[in-house]
């Protein structure tokens, strides 16, 4: 399975990448996440809660980051694995400097799922791993304007990571919004359960480089 | 025997208590101190096991106990095969690679078991699964069955060269040589995928192992109890006698529950002996999808000769057959298909050679229909496809090439899947094919209905499908019958009942023979303590190779009535009559005993017999048939499509059966409407869609569409009777006949419901979104 997208950050490149290589930021970023460790040179293991809708579980990744070129690309690759199955892929990530201060990010990776992520979500995954992959940009520009608005002195921007229940409403929204007609809440649970294991492995990733 | 009962439409004695929810079904058996079993299950298709940590399980609060494959010990060993395979037929391979109870070294698809997790309830051991931390190192993943043969293919069996896992050729007259000699040469690929049975009751095993009597009881959602209990002994080494299995009420097994052993069949019983503890594990609807059998994907490359008038020369066909990850059912399948791709037609040269493959996918045994659908789907398809080229009205080429009824035995000249040769027994075909044609209007509609409604801009087609069923076949069954006394009567039968109807179709048979009110005659099945021989509930062939053993008893127990009433009544046995439960003398009635008095004085408390004899009226036969009995029968259809949305609505269906002697309209009904649901959705709704990993994308019941009572239409049924010689009842079995036909009739009457696209449907099952998808091809050709 292919995922593919990009978004622009409201800040410069360095920054970006900064923000994206600090496990703690990721961690407070993607709720549920209870531990996200360097565990060698370039490689990190995260471990993270699932817990909403039906589906339950502690989900653990391990990343490998390669062919990395700070600040502007590496490449990841990913073994994912809890009760709602398993995940192993392989990502692209680029920042591409605007010259406006903005930075967009460009990624795409081909993605393996498995389990009850495939067997019983496979329908959704695609339009609610976009929805909450925005999400999780969103929350993670909004870190970035924070901790720009320090560097520069600027006064304080407040940050508050969202609960995993904002997440979620949040993500629905989105979705809702985009493409989903349905009104099978429980496939929304689902759904969104599978897409923070998504993004959770994406981010994860990006910490990593 | 007066025949007061049998073809009767009487309604099925069973049903208050299973309407009521009085009847017993595995899940309601409750033991006190029963414990709960989950397992385990891979989600990776094909990984090696490098290790398993179970500490953190085994710790939990409620876990009994944790097994694995290493754990076992010498206890685990791989499953025994369910069928062998054929020694009569020259050059066959099979590589016999059977289901494991846990996986030990190496996972070969989603959902096999690795450990099971025995706790105080089944949420304890469901939590205490997920404590269990297993290392799968994952492998290329076959799950293609054309790329499961090319040289560099991953293995699903490490041991073996390839995927092949049997071969096996047959050929009847010379095809090659006809071939030369043929107007017209019909050659296509065809595919047909895999679908689920989807019973509505999923598996279900209970085993409680009884140390101080030293007995194993074992109730067990199975179609074959016998088999199981024989199987269990062997394995746990118990004696026969010291194993009782009983399948009680069951919600529906369509085949995959003929399937022994499944690993939890095993398993549970042997937790039960190992922990002293009664053990219950009911499976659930996710693990029925990777966990229950599954049936029918086929590739093939056929062909048909034909002459310029539609005669069929010859058919030639070459096939893979996936059998998923183990192939314990043996050659039944690629048999069955082999057997029924000449279909009901007089065809004098055949070839076909089948390649039986491993995938990493779960495994394939029976499914309702079982190998035949297919055979059916190709031959008409090839015949629909000559009559457009002919120009031959589709139905006009069938009564062609129909076998004539002076034909019968009609001998094939190859084996069926008892490895006998394959006799179509007895058969009058045209009459059946012309019943439904003039059932369904066909000839009106063509001319002038389809006409008109084509002129309104609507897309409405005719399909009409003769189709064979090879049923009732051996080895045998058995049965006992008693008269008791309060002057009822009692039935044992081997065979297992998942809602066939034997409480009263049975004992509609045994009121014949003994002239006694249905309701008065009892029956019990699928209980090893109650009768153990006999094989099980499969091929359709209760109503056949079951109905007759117990005929066969019934009329014993009858000898037996009429000697000893000849002389406490003192009158010839000839003179004598069974009626209303008692006998008497046909032109003197007042000189009569009743049944329950003469079973009293057969079984005397005090006195002196004559040496040799047997106490009661009890007696108890088998019946085991020569060889298989042909059903037959003719579906149509009248289907209106939107070639907008794809959605179609059945406007008309019409089954014609001829599955000879009928024993109960009613029932015969039932089964036909069954079969044709399950069809219906093998034609247009049911897909397993497994993505290039070997994962199940639609492992539900919300994204695995089962047709429901909105697509199901009012099925009108004609009965025809051409009694079997091979049994004195004369029946045939009709189980699986009703899902046999609609595939192929779906793609004749949807072919010709488009005339404008010129479609040319050459696989099974079909969608909307799948119709959309070939619309649209077409539409980019024309």
């Amino acid at each position: 399975m292919k995922l593919e997208g990009e978004y622009i950050f409201d800040g410069p490149q360095e920054d970006v990448w900064e923000l994206v290589r600090d496990p703690d930021v990721l961690a407070t970023a993607l709720p549920g996440t209870q531990s996200l460790d360097q565990v060698g040179e370039n490689e990190y293991e995260g471990v993270m809660n699932v817990r909403i809708g039906p589906v339950a579980g502690v989900f653990s990744g391990r990343i490998v980051v390669s062919d990395e070129v700070p600040p502007e690309t590496c490449t990841l690759t990913v073994e994912g694995k809890g009760k709602p199955g398993f995940i192993n892929g392989t990502g692209y990530v680029n920042l591409i400097d605007q010259g406006d201060s903005t930075t967009l990010m460009k990624y795409d990776g081909e993605i393996q799922i498995g389990g009850r992520l495939a067997s019983v979500g496979q329908r959704l995954f695609d339009t609610t791993s976009k929805s909450m992959i925005r999400q999780g940009l969103e929350t993670l520009n909004k870190a970035l304007q924070a901790r720009i608005a320090v560097k520069t002195g600027g006064g304080e921007v407040e940050y508050k990571p969202p609960s995993e229940s904002e997440f979620a409403v949040a993500v629905a929204k989105d979705m809702a919004g985009e493409a989903l007609s349905s009104s099978r809440t429980t496939w929304i649970a689902v759904a969104v359960v599978i897409v923070i294991v998504i993004v959770a492995l994406i981010l994860i990733n990006l910490g990593g480089g | 025997m007066t025949k007061k009962y049998i073809g009767k439409r009487i309604k099925r004695s069973e049903d208050p208590r299973l309407l009521t929810g009085e009847a017993l079904f595995v899940d309601d058996v409750e033991i006190p101190g029963m414990l709960h079993a989950a397992f385990l299950r891979s989600d990776y298709a094909h990984a090696y096991l490098k290790s398993i940590d179970v500490s953190a399980a085994q710790a939990r609060e409620g876990v009994v106990a944790v097994f694995t494959a290493e754990t076992m010990g010498d206890d685990w060993q791989p499953g025994p095969p369910l069928v062998s395979p054929p020694p009569t037929v020259e050059d066959v391979i099979f590589h016999s690679r059977t289901q494991v109870p846990l996986v030990k070294d190496k996972v070969r698809h989603v959902g096999e078991p690795i450990a099971i997790v025995i706790a105080e309830s089944r949420y304890i051991a469901e939590d205490a699964v997920d404590d269990i931390v297993v290392d799968l190192e994952p492998l290329d993943v076959v799950v293609d069955i054309e790329k499961a043969m090319q040289p560099d293919a991953p293995l699903v069996h490490d041991d073996l060269d390839s995927n092949l896992a049997a071969h096996i050729e047959q050929e009847k007259g010379d095809y090659a040589a006809i071939r030369e000699e043929a107007d017209l040469i019909i050659k296509r690929r065809i595919v047909i995928d895999r679908g689920a049975a989807v019973a509505m009751e999923n598996r279900g095993i209970v085993a409680q192992w009884d140390a101080k009597s030293q007995r194993l009881t074992v109730w067990d959602t199975t179609q074959a109890p016998i088999a199981i209990r024989n199987g269990l002994a062997a394995r746990l080494d118990l004696s026969e006698h010291q194993v009782r299995v009983i399948a009680p009420f069951i919600g529906g097994a369509f085949g995959p529950k003929m399937m022994m052993f499944y690993p939890e069949e095993m398993l549970i019983p042997w937790v039960s002996i190992k922990l002293d503890r009664p053990i219950k594990w009911i499976e659930d609807r996710y693990e029925n999808f990777y966990a229950t059998t599954q049936e029918r994907g086929q590739v093939h490359e056929a062909e048909m000769a034909l002459t310029l008038d539609g005669r069929i020369l010859g058919v030639s066909d070459v096939f893979l057959h996936d059998s998923g990850a183990y192939d314990p059912y043996g050659l039944t399948l690629p048999l069955n298909t082999q057997c029924h791709m000449m279909g009901p037609y007089d065809i004098a040269n055949y070839y076909s050679e089948s390649k039986v493959v491993f995938t990493n996918k779960t495994i394939v045994t029976p499914v309702r229909g079982a190998g035949r659908p297919q055979g059916i789907f190709i031959v008409e398809r090839l015949l629909d496809l000559a009559a457009k080229e002919l120009g031959i009205d589709p139905v006009e080429i069938r009564k062609r090439n129909l076998i004539p009824p002076d034909a019968f035995p009609y001998e094939h000249k190859i084996i069926d899947q008892a490895f006998a040769p394959l006799i179509f027994d007895s058969g009058n075909y045209k009459p059946v094919l012309e019943k439904a044609a003039d059932m369904i209007g066909y000839d009106r509609f063509v001319k002038d209905e389809q006409p008109r409604l084509r002129a309104e801009g609507r897309h409405v087609g005719i399909g009409i499908v003769p189709f064979i069923e090879t049923t009732g076949v051996g080895p045998y069954e058995g049965a006992r019958v008693t008269v008791e006394a309060s002057g009822k009567i009692n039935v044992a039968t081997g065979v297992g009942t998942q809602g066939q109807g034997h409480f009263t179709s049975f004992a509609q048979i045994v009121a014949d023979q003994l002239g006694v009110d249905v309701r008065d005659v009892h029956l019990v099945t699928g209980d090893t303590a109650e009768f153990h021989w006999g094989t099980g509930t499969f091929a359709s062939r209760g109503s056949v190779v079951a109905a007759n053993a117990i005929n066969a008893s019934a009329k014993l127990v009858r000898e037996k009535i009429l000697a000893l009433a000849s002389k406490v009544l003192e009158a010839p046995e000839d003179e004598l009559e069974l009626a209303d439960g008692v006998i008497r003398v046909a032109d003197v009635p007042r000189i009569s005993i009743s049944l329950g008095e003469l079973a009293m004085l057969a079984n005397p408390l005090r006195g002196a017999v004559e040496p040799g004899t047997e106490p009661g009226l009890e007696a108890t036969a088998y019946f085991g048939p020569q060889y298989g009995a042909i059903a037959f029968g003719t579906h149509a259809m009248i289907v209106e499509v939107d070639p907008q949305t794809m959605m179609i609505e059945i406007k008309r269906y019409v089954a014609v059966e001829d599955c000879g002697t009928v024993i109960n309209p009613l029932i015969v009904d039932g089964q036909i409407h069954g079969g044709v649901s399950l069809g219906i959705g093998n034609s247009y709704y049911e897909k397993l869609v497994f993505d290039e990993n070997g994962q199940l994308l639609n492992a539900s019941l919300m994204d695995y569409l089962i047709p429901t009572a909105a697509e199901v239409p009012r099925i009108e049924i004609g009965h025809e009777e051409t009694r079997s010689p091979l049994n004195p009842l004369g029946s045939k079995g009709v189980g699986e006949a009703g899902a046999i036909p609609v595939p192929a009739l779906f793609a004749q009457a949807m072919e010709n419901a488009l005339p404008e696209y010129d479609l040319e449907i050459l696989e099974a099952p079909l969608s909307p979104n799948r119709l959309f998808e070939l619309l649209r091809e077409k539409e980019r050709e024309l």
